[in-house]
């Protein structure tokens, strides 16, 4: 996804904090709803009910009682479908955002600890990252490849590595140069040693900052992957293959797009604002040391 | 204004035709047009305008009634046989008259086909062909290896349309040679002698046709008539409403209302004349036991969906047959069935230990393929199989590892040798492709079937040939799908019930436009 | 200066080559096309006739060799599906696809520079914040679904715009949206941002104390500088919309371009357009990318400096 870097590290914003913490909410009631879904929805996401399908939300004519969204082309629960859906793509935009962090984290961790050819070309696998348009290569990956969850989870892994990296090298070879760690070195510290107790702690702050708003590119990639159908397969409900599936549907039954359509666009922008709260915190603690 | 006093001026004129050009949006266009190598759903539609066969029937009628086209008269002259005589006077699209030599060319480059997608197409329902002659400037003769009982049906196939040979021959390499890429580029400019000429064609997106004036036959209706590839089912309903396009293809049922509620807008369908089925593989190690396969059969409730996708308008057949088949329509047999108590049964005591049977679908290839894919999913859990749908756009009808998935039999031509026959003869392509086994009884019974000229005869073979389908089932056709087009009210169109399925046949006679 | 030119040029053609290899043994390793549009319903020796045909008995070196003396001789072979030449058919999609991206930087710059100025003159009175909010906002809603929302509004409850296509000037009005809705967004926060650096430093303050009005302040001095910054970016932005913005939002306006284009045939398996689409994109890209480099380069010597 299309990322960019701010010239200058975002100070202050002007956005009132009222849009900040309502947003801040919206992200904890997705998260919890995601998380009970299974507790909260009133019916099976899978439940087929040939007889009402198409049923339009709680309403308007023809509704369904209890189905408070509506019902899909085939009589499913568009309400608990897209829960499920919530629920499925936090859980691979968390998945994947892991595995990020792990290769994204690893390699920064080597090309700062070890300098020369190494570096080198970590460097350039990153430059390379950069200058390629991921969403066309997870496109191609995933048509290729047969699209399999696993393979989906792989995909957004490698989706935002790079940012990961930059953000550690950095980091380390920042460390690297004070004082403290010239003299553990100094005393006979290996490189593990140094790495994992002098240089770690000072990651978590930028790291977690980088993973939510990571999290939302990642959620904004599943859901178009899955909407042009190489994602989630059905009839395992998604989100984005929610919208995808449902568009032969709009001009009749739009809320089959809708629900889900508005529960994307709520998740990406309340996670986004979130990074970017925990981004100017930690530029406060970082201005304040 | 000027305009419109202009129509109406030359619409109160007798003999004047008024420029009428139309666009047709179609979910898919085809990638080539080369009747020849093509049996696609996708390529049918457009061949009939553009080309022409020896002999034709009267389309406005299910039952075949033979009439002469580019032949104008023919008959047996041995068992083996037949004699044509030919039309003079006819003319391709880029100009060249017609002659026996193109005749004989045309058949030929099928029943003695070299370019591989040629022999590919001519195997399953030309193979008792061996070849054309000609024996004057208008006469030619087709010699058949036994004695065939379909003659005029299969001379009237779209694979044996008549091509220009001089022209095909010339495209590319040596002018007096046929070289497998003359085919290949013929099949990027084609050129026939029916009333519309190809003005252009852009593969998988566009195609232009215009009158072809020097016709044989009634003129074209229309002067100009754009195709125009347009994917997204909801996306066609509104290019008809905004007026893009004056005819759409492929409504979906769930999308007739939509169309119908529209005062400017009506729309045709017909219970198209092909079976959507399932398939299941009878060599998968856990299906090897026909009890197994006959009760993820038994399981399906084909009312219920064509009730619930299709507004109850397709057709639910009880075996592997269909009206236009004339003589040969069986309806009362019963080949399947719902019975959900027998399919429990069944899988009881075939031991069916709730092994996950997979059922592989394209994601938006047939018309609710994919609904129906889920549907029949909830079906068969109903029963107690764990099954589950695998949607992928590849082809896994030859792997192995297919269990089930979906398919589309279409009837090729009015025979249960043109459906059923093309695909389940013995040797056929099931059965090379793994997922279908005959043995010398099936083949027997194939034989007497296919090639007996005594119609009693036959459907007594194919009664057998249907009571061994049920006994050891590899198809389950779930229903004839419910076709429907959209169009202006000013259009005056419908499918003819004597075409193959999706024909867009624009034909003097077939289609006229009101004046708005 | 040459020896970075060199070290560009180098790279570039190195990592066209690693593109161009990985993409074709993608595909050979990931299914045939037998098996995805010719499949259906051939005998054993149809589907082997086939396959020996379309050449694809060799084996997976034999067609890698073949493949690279095409490329080199500029011989890219035919489309499996509709056996044009494959460069004719790229061809074809590459000019709609350019129309488009043009259409949607143009208006990606016309709205969000002067939003960005915007946001950063009044940032703190409630029009910074409301152009930032916006900014956010678009910043979340994915092309997909601004393009879906459109649709349904403009043409399936209002009719007013076609969906299909590139034939009208209306047809370009969704798409061009619904492509530059993300870019919007970057952009305008991205030009804000610019703007406080620029308006903060020294020069700026020496210029206001020499009396220039504020509008010349701000517009000359301030976009003057800032502008370097952003329109680099907007490079940068350009090469990966090419390829990759485009993809869905052609998909769903069933627009012609290249994007629909490498994914119809990667699911297809038509690998000769595949590859020939990939390089025909990757090229675009590393060339977009190498030039915005060397006009930083140029425009910055530090740059030039650092990196030979």
């Amino acid at each position: 996804m299309t990322t960019f870097a701010d010239p200058i590290p975002a100070k202050r914003r002007s956005r009132s904090d009222a849009i900040q913490k309502a947003a801040i909410a919206i992200a904890v009631v997705l998260f919890a709803a995601a998380l009970l879904a299974p507790l909260i929805v009133p019916y099976d996401p899978l439940a087929q009910s040939l007889l009402s399908r198409l049923r339009p939300p709680l309403g308007f004519e023809r509704y369904a009682p209890l189905h408070l969204a509506g019902t899909d082309e085939l009589g499913r629960d568009v309400l608990s479908r897209a829960l499920y859906g919530l629920r499925l793509t936090l859980a691979l935009a968390v998945a994947g955002a892991v595995i990020g962090l792990l290769i994204g984290g690893t390699l920064g961790l080597i090309a700062g600890l070890r300098r020369g050819w190494v570096e080198d070309t970590i460097m350039a696998l990153v430059d390379m990252q950069i200058a390629i348009p991921f969403t066309l290569v997870a496109l191609l990956i995933l048509s290729l490849m047969g699209s399999s969850l696993t393979v989906l989870v792989l995909v957004l892994g490698i989706a935002g590595w790079e940012q990961y990296a930059r953000i550690v090298r950095a980091e380390v070879r920042k460390l690297s140069a004070l004082p403290f760690l010239e003299a553990a070195r100094t005393a006979g510290a290996g490189p593990l040693y140094t790495a994992r107790r002098h240089i770690l702690p000072n990651l978590v702050s930028p790291l977690v900052v980088q993973f939510t708003l990571a999290l939302s590119n990642i959620v904004i990639l599943e859901s178009t992957l899955s909407f042009l159908g190489l994602g989630v397969q059905p009839p395992q409900p998604s989100l984005g293959s929610m919208v995808g599936l449902g568009r032969d549907y709009m001009p009749t039954a739009p809320w089959i797009v809708l629900t889900p359509a508005a529960l994307i666009v709520a998740l990406t922008f309340s996670v986004q604002t979130l990074g970017d709260w925990l981004r100017d915190r930690a530029d406060v603690r970082l201005r304040d040391r | 204004m000027i305009r419109l006093m202009l129509t109406t001026a030359l619409a109160a004129l007798p003999f004047a035709a008024s420029a009428q050009e139309i666009t047709v949006g179609a979910a898919n266009m085809a990638p080539y047009l080369d009747p020849g190598r093509d049996h696609s759903n996708v390529g049918s539609q457009f061949y009939y305008n553009s080309f022409d066969t020896l002999i034709d029937r009267d389309h406005t009628k299910l039952e075949p009634e033979w009439t002469p086209a580019l032949a104008t008269s023919w008959e047996l002259i041995e068992p083996k046989v037949m004699e044509l005589k030919l039309r003079e006077g006819v003319t391709f699209h880029n100009g060249d008259p017609m002659t026996a030599d193109d005749v004989v060319f045309s058949l030929n480059r099928m029943f003695q086909a070299t370019f591989p997608p040629y022999v590919v197409r001519a195997k399953d329902r030309l193979g008792n062909f061996t070849g054309a002659e000609k024996v004057d400037d208008t006469t030619i003769r087709i010699h058949a290896e036994r004695e065939e009982p379909l003659w005029e049906t299969l001379i009237s196939l779209q694979q044996i349309m008549i091509i220009p040979e001089a022209y095909t021959k010339a495209l590319t390499g040596d002018p007096d040679v046929a070289e497998d890429s003359d085919f290949e580029a013929f099949a990027l400019a084609p050129v026939g002698t029916g009333p519309y000429a190809i003005e252009s064609f852009q593969p998988g997106e566009k195609l232009v046709w215009t009158r072809f004036d020097d016709f044989w036959g009634d003129k074209a209706p229309l002067e100009k008539v754009n195709v125009v590839q347009i994917a997204e089912t909801a996306s066609r309903v509104t290019a008809l409403k905004t007026g893009e396009a004056d005819i759409i293809t492929n409504l979906a049922p769930d999308q007739l209302s939509l169309v119908e509620s529209d005062p400017n807008l009506k729309t045709e369908g017909s219970a198209t004349a092909l079976f959507h089925v399932m398939i299941m593989n009878q060599n998968h190690p856990k299906l090897q036991d026909p009890r197994i396969r006959q009760a993820m059969s038994l399981a399906i409730d084909r009312d219920a969906l064509n009730e619930a996708l299709w507004a109850g308008k397709a057709v639910v057949p009880s075996s592997h047959t269909m009206v236009e088949m004339g003589a040969l329509h069986q309806p009362d047999l019963v080949t399947f069935e719902y019975d959900p108590e027998r399919a429990k049964q069944l899988l009881d005591e075939a031991g069916y230990d709730g092994f996950e049977i997979t059922y592989d679908t394209a994601p938006t290839y047939y018309t609710n393929g994919l609904l129906a894919a889920q549907a029949i999913m909830e079906m068969w859990a109903a029963v107690g199989i764990n099954g589950k749908v695998q949607v992928q756009d590849q082809w896994s009808g030859n792997d192995p590892e297919m269990m089930a998935r979906n398919w589309s039999n279409p009837m090729y031509f009015a025979d249960p040798f043109g459906s059923f026959g093309v695909m389940w003869a013995p040797g056929g392509p099931s059965q090379s492709e793994g997922r279908f086994n005959t043995d010398e009884d099936y083949a027997e019974k194939w034989e007497r079937f296919r090639f007996s000229t005594d119609v009693e005869t036959r459907k007594e073979a194919y009664a057998e040939l249907m009571e061994e389908v049920k006994e050891d089932p590899a198809v389950l056709p779930l229903y004839r799908p419910f076709e429907s087009w959209g169009m202006k009210t000013s259009v005056n169109w419908a499918p003819l019930p004597g075409h193959i399925p999706y024909v867009l046949d624009f034909r003097a006679g077939s289609i006229s436009l009101a004046d708005s | 200066m040459i020896a970075y030119l060199a070290r560009v040029l180098v790279r570039s053609v190195v990592t066209l080559f690693a593109i161009v290899s990985v993409t074709f043994i993608a595909t050979r390793l990931s299914g045939n096309p037998i098996d995805t549009f010719l499949g259906e319903g051939l005998t054993t020796e149809g589907r082997e006739e086939l396959i020996r045909y379309f050449q694809l008995d060799r084996t997976l070196w034999e067609q890698y060799l073949a493949f690279l003396r095409g490329v080199v001789s500029g011989e890219f072979g035919l489309s499996f599906v509709d056996r044009r030449p494959v460069t004719q058919v790229v061809a074809e999609r590459l000019w709609p696809s350019g129309q488009l991206l043009l259409c949607a930087v143009a208006l990606t710059i016309a709205v969000s520079i002067p939003l960005g100025v915007l946001g950063a003159i009044f940032r703190k009175s409630w029009i910074g914040s409301a152009v930032m909010t916006v900014a956010f906002a678009g910043y979340a809603v994915p092309s997909f679904i601004l393009a879906i929302l459109m649709i349904l509004t403009f043409s399936y409850w209002l009719n007013w715009l076609p969906v299909v296509g590139n034939a009208t000037p209306l047809h370009y009005i969704m798409p061009t949206i619904a492509m530059s809705g993300v870019l919007v967004a970057a952009l305008t926060r991205f030009t804000r941002n610019a703007m406080l650096d620029v308006l903060g430093q020294d020069f700026i303050r020496t210029a206001r104390a020499k009396g220039l009005s504020e509008a010349r302040v701000v517009l000359r001095h301030g976009l003057g500088n800032a502008g370097v910054t952003v329109i680099s970016v907007i490079g940068l932005q350009i090469a990966g919309l090419a390829a990759a913005g485009s993809v869905v939002v052609e998909t769903i306006f069933s627009w012609p371009g290249i994007g629909q284009l490498l994914v119809t045939s990667a699911i297809t398996r038509d690998y000769p357009v595949l590859q020939f689409g990939v390089i025909a994109v990757a090229v675009a890209v590393v060339a977009i990318n190498a030039l915005t480099d060397i006009a930083y380069a140029l425009a910055d010597p530090r740059i030039r400096l650092a990196r030979s």
